[in-house]
């Protein structure tokens, strides 16, 4: 019953969207957009299948004010998850403050007053503490009521398990809003979620068309095919405030004056791209580049995140280089590379002579024991894992059908990589994952893969190679003589501090003088260091979205 | 006192038993479970549940709890500890990298402590409502007051930042340092340390001490012609001490897990913050570990604790 009644309001978003709230111009790919839910906003199952009052929670928050009092401006406001830039669509609709608005739109939704949105969030800084707060104030302005609660434990299992019918629901999710974070290498991460086919889609119901634009936007290699794929999609997502991209994090890179990095850009440090290391000069007597990032318990382990800590960069080379907006460039471990005309295939020349750092040659079976390794891991990212799932023969390899990855051949130094269907992300991927050796790791299990013993002590191929370690306090990277690139600077030895994803270490070090390069997300971190005569602070533009995720799914009132 | 020391240290393994039971009871009633750590949550949304369940099935997490502390227990007997869940390292790697650096810390701390707070006690005794009493009394209350935190943070703006004379923090240098070398990463920790446990010891040193000044036998010494230092020193003070020892031996298990906030502030690569990130990881091996080993210290302490009371003060007969 309620079901059909929620199928039955169902009606066209452009024409719908336009006229019961005004918001923006539509652009001319209006007509493929998707369906919006309007009419009464108590009877759709949830409010907040109503687009009406998606739009009023969106109109009600002043984010312009709050990043510039909250994050003193070292934010970027979100009016969609993807950062600016080229990749985004500046004709979307835009929820500038406006709570007359709000309040306009939570009226023509009959939104009832005495209902309470149920409010999760998973991050326990201080910060994200603040924000919440500040958000309900917000929403109390324009009348609406909402609680906050911090969750604990299977965050997998209490915020993203999809319902069995995309459509009608009901919500296997009980709360109304999930504030969360993406942390993407490339677009898809952002909108492939939004799929009625998406595992991880707990939020909102098929639309219709919205499936077919996201398969476009993964189905083609061409940067300029995809940017005008992932612009459709904001369009949609915007039009129907799907969800509620709130404010995009920057990176903040901090160098010291002892430091010349030869004129190389700073970027996204989140992942990998090419700093040009060696070229680097330190003015310390005994050619010493101190940061932070050293292992607490193992090394960084590469499949969830391959390039968050630069020793894992400095360690482990890649296929493929990639600038520091992590496009990918020029061929790294491979001297080159080329995609076929259909973008099924990818060829690989690696470079001769290449070897690992205990010596061990690094040939093409390293090659296709990474890729094997990757699709056995269950860790492995998703961008990876749905890179690595395109080739040819990945489901029998998976399944266990068979040892050997059909779609992967190696000839001498040419690694040829197949794929049934194109992968978009493909040419990212290997330009972030690591080789890694099958010598060492041939016995790993991996399902326990960062569990192994490899990771205490890694041998890897790229510039710079494990000396010293003492867990939990400090270690030393070497360079590498065996590298097959030489470069011009002078730095020996990198002298890392042992930290975590967050380093509350960071600014006590720098002030100290011992940190020469580093970088962090945090805004009290890049205020501290800021203030210090001897450290510069510089930003890049990452993608990394804050948001609300929005429960358009019918569900019973989380609190009564 | 044998057949004593015995029954008691009998009687610890059923309550070793019992509390290892309850730790791991207390881990198992968390929300979540380790995989939930091993995954950062910005990418827990990308994964399905068959995968986490795929990792669960692989470190043994699916199994009930019961099965599961039978077999870390049947593991203990047999000398293994267990493997930590985020790097697979044996937990006795583990303790073994780990332990040393916080037992130099907290055995530095409890002899700054104990030798600090016993002699600025008895001195305010014997000075008692003169101007260095209550000097001492305020330095007493400081050092009660003060968060380690920001006395740690105070001390590294200081000697560290400003008089550059300390490092700012870590255990070493470089590896193969000896101790002396190290001896300039370990001040300031062990200062600050020792001196918020130095008022607490003062303080029941100081009241123990006047307590036994006033006592009869104090005074028969005087009558007797003893000097004053002797008679304070010797009799006063070995009286004094029984409960100043009580004291220290129940900050032994301190030893191990004490000072996780100095070892966080000052990038002490120590036990205790080893602990804290073991608990919020859902790393049960790890825990339960030090755990295990916190459980035995305590007991133990009582134990020593009991025997050393017994051998200070003639009254207390153990049986």
């Amino acid at each position: 019953m309620r079901g059909n009644k929620f199928m039955g309001l169902l009606c066209a978003a452009t024409m719908a969207a336009s006229l019961f709230t005004g918001v923006g111009t539509l652009g001319a790919d209006a007509t493929e957009s998707v369906t919006a839910v309007t009419g009464d906003a108590q009877s759709l199952g949830t409010p907040l299948a109503d687009v009406r009052v998606r739009q009023a929670l969106a109109y009600a928050i002043d984010m312009d004010t709050i990043v510039d009092t909250l994050f003193d401006g070292k934010a970027t406001r979100a009016t969609s998850f993807t950062s600016p830039g080229e990749w985004l669509n500046t004709d979307i609709p835009v929820y500038d403050y406006n709570p007359d608005k709000a309040k306009d739109l939570l009226s023509e939704a009959n939104w009832d007053p005495n209902y309470t949105l149920d409010v999760v969030y998973y991050y326990d800084d201080q910060q994200t503490v603040d924000l919440m707060t500040i958000i309900q104030q917000y929403w109390s302005d324009v009348g609406v009521k909402s609680q906050f609660r911090k969750l604990e434990g299977d965050l997998a299992a209490q915020l993203w398990v999809p319902p069995t019918d995309m459509v009608n629901g009901p919500s296997e999710v009980k709360w109304d809003l999930a504030y969360a974070a993406v942390a993407a290498l490339t677009e898809s991460e952002f909108y492939n979620r939004f799929a009625s086919t998406a595992s991880n889609n707990s939020t909102v119901p098929k639309q219709d068309g919205l499936d077919e634009l996201i398969e476009a936007s993964n189905s083609t290699m061409d940067k300029d095919e995809q940017i005008a794929a992932f612009k459709k999609i904001q369009q949609v997502v915007a039009e129907n405030v799907l969800a509620m991209p709130l404010y995009h994090q920057v990176c903040f890179i901090y160098t010291s004056s002892d430091l010349d990095m030869k004129g190389n850009p700073v970027g996204n440090d989140q992942f990998s791209y090419e700093k040009n290391i060696l070229d680097w000069n330190i003015n310390r007597d005994d050619h010493t580049l101190y940061t932070n990032g050293g292992p607490q318990e193992f090394f960084w382990y590469p499949m969830v995140n391959p390039g968050y800590m630069l020793n894992t960069e400095l360690l482990f080379d890649k296929l493929i280089d990639a600038d520091e907006s992590l496009n990918p460039t020029d061929g790294m471990l491979a001297e080159s590379y080329e995609v076929s005309d259909d973008n099924k295939t990818i060829t690989f020349h690696l470079r001769d002579g290449l070897k690992w750092q205990d010596d061990e040659p690094l040939t093409g079976d390293d090659v296709k024991f990474t890729i094997e390794l990757m699709l056995k891991t269950p860790g492995t990212n998703a961008v990876a894992s749905e890179a690595m799932s395109c080739i040819t023969g990945a489901q029998d390899y998976k399944d266990g059908k068979t040892d050997d990855l059909a779609g992967v051949t190696v000839d001498g130094n040419d690694v040829t990589v197949n794929f049934d269907k194109v992968s978009a992300n493909a040419l990212q991927v290997f330009s972030q994952w690591p080789i890694l050796p099958e010598h060492c790791l041939k016995d790993a299990d991996p399902n326990t893969l960062q569990q192994n013993e490899f990771w205490q002590h890694p041998i890897g191929s790229g510039p710079f190679m494990v000396d010293e370690v003492v867990l939990n306090n400090y270690c030393t990277l070497k360079r590498w003589d065996g590298y097959w690139k030489k470069g011009t600077g002078n730095i020996e030895t990198i002298y890392e501090f042992a930290s975590g994803e967050n380093d509350s270490n960071l600014v006590k070090n720098a002030s100290a003088g011992k940190i020469d390069y580093a970088w962090s997300k945090s805004t009290d971190d890049a205020k501290a260091i800021e203030a210090l005569d001897n450290m510069k602070v510089e930003q890049a533009n990452i993608r990394y979205t804050r948001c609300f995720y929005i429960n358009q799914f019918p569900h019973e009132p989380n609190i009564k | 006192m044998a057949s004593y020391i015995t029954r008691k240290i009998l009687s610890l393994i059923p309550m070793t038993l019992i509390l290892s039971f309850m730790i791991y009871l207390g881990m198992d009633l968390m929300p979540g479970d380790a995989v939930d750590y091993l995954i950062p949550p910005d990418a827990l949304s990308t994964m399905s549940q068959e995968q986490l369940e795929q990792m669960r099935e692989s470190l043994g997490l699916n199994e009930p709890l019961v099965v599961r502390y039978v077999k870390w227990l049947g593991g203990l007997f047999h000398g293994n500890f267990g493997y930590s869940l985020q790097s697979g390292v044996p937990v006795s790697t583990l303790m073994k990298d780990y332990l040393p650096a916080t037992l130099e810390l907290t055995i530095a701390a409890l002899l700054i402590s104990s030798i600090l707070g016993i002699l600025l006690g008895v001195i305010s005794a014997i000075r008692r409502g003169g101007a260095l009493d209550q000097i001492l009394s305020v330095f007493g209350m400081i050092g009660v007051a003060i968060p380690q935190f920001l006395l740690g943070l105070i001390c590294i703006d200081i000697f560290a930042l400003h008089m550059n004379v300390l490092p700012v923090g870590g255990r070493m240098a470089y590896q193969g340092q000896g101790f002396f070398q190290r001896l300039q990463y370990l001040i300031m920790p062990a200062l600050v340390l020792g001196f918020s446990m130095t008022a607490g010891v003062m303080r029941y040193a100081r009241s123990s001490m006047l307590d036994s000044m006033g006592k009869d036998y104090m005074k028969t010494a005087r009558a007797k012609g003893i000097p004053e230092w002797r008679v304070n020193l010797v009799h006063g003070l070995r009286a004094a001490l029984t409960p100043v020892v009580v004291l220290i031996g129940f900050r032994l298990p301190m030893l191990i897990g004490g000072a996780v906030v100095v070892e966080e502030v000052f990038q002490w690569p120590g036990i205790g913050t080893l602990f804290v990130k073991a608990v919020r990881s859902q790393n049960t091996p790890v825990v339960m570990m030090i755990g295990f080993f916190s459980v035995l210290l305590v007991l133990i302490s009582s134990i020593l604790v009991d025997i050393l009371t017994a051998a200070l003060d003639p009254r207390v007969k153990l049986s």
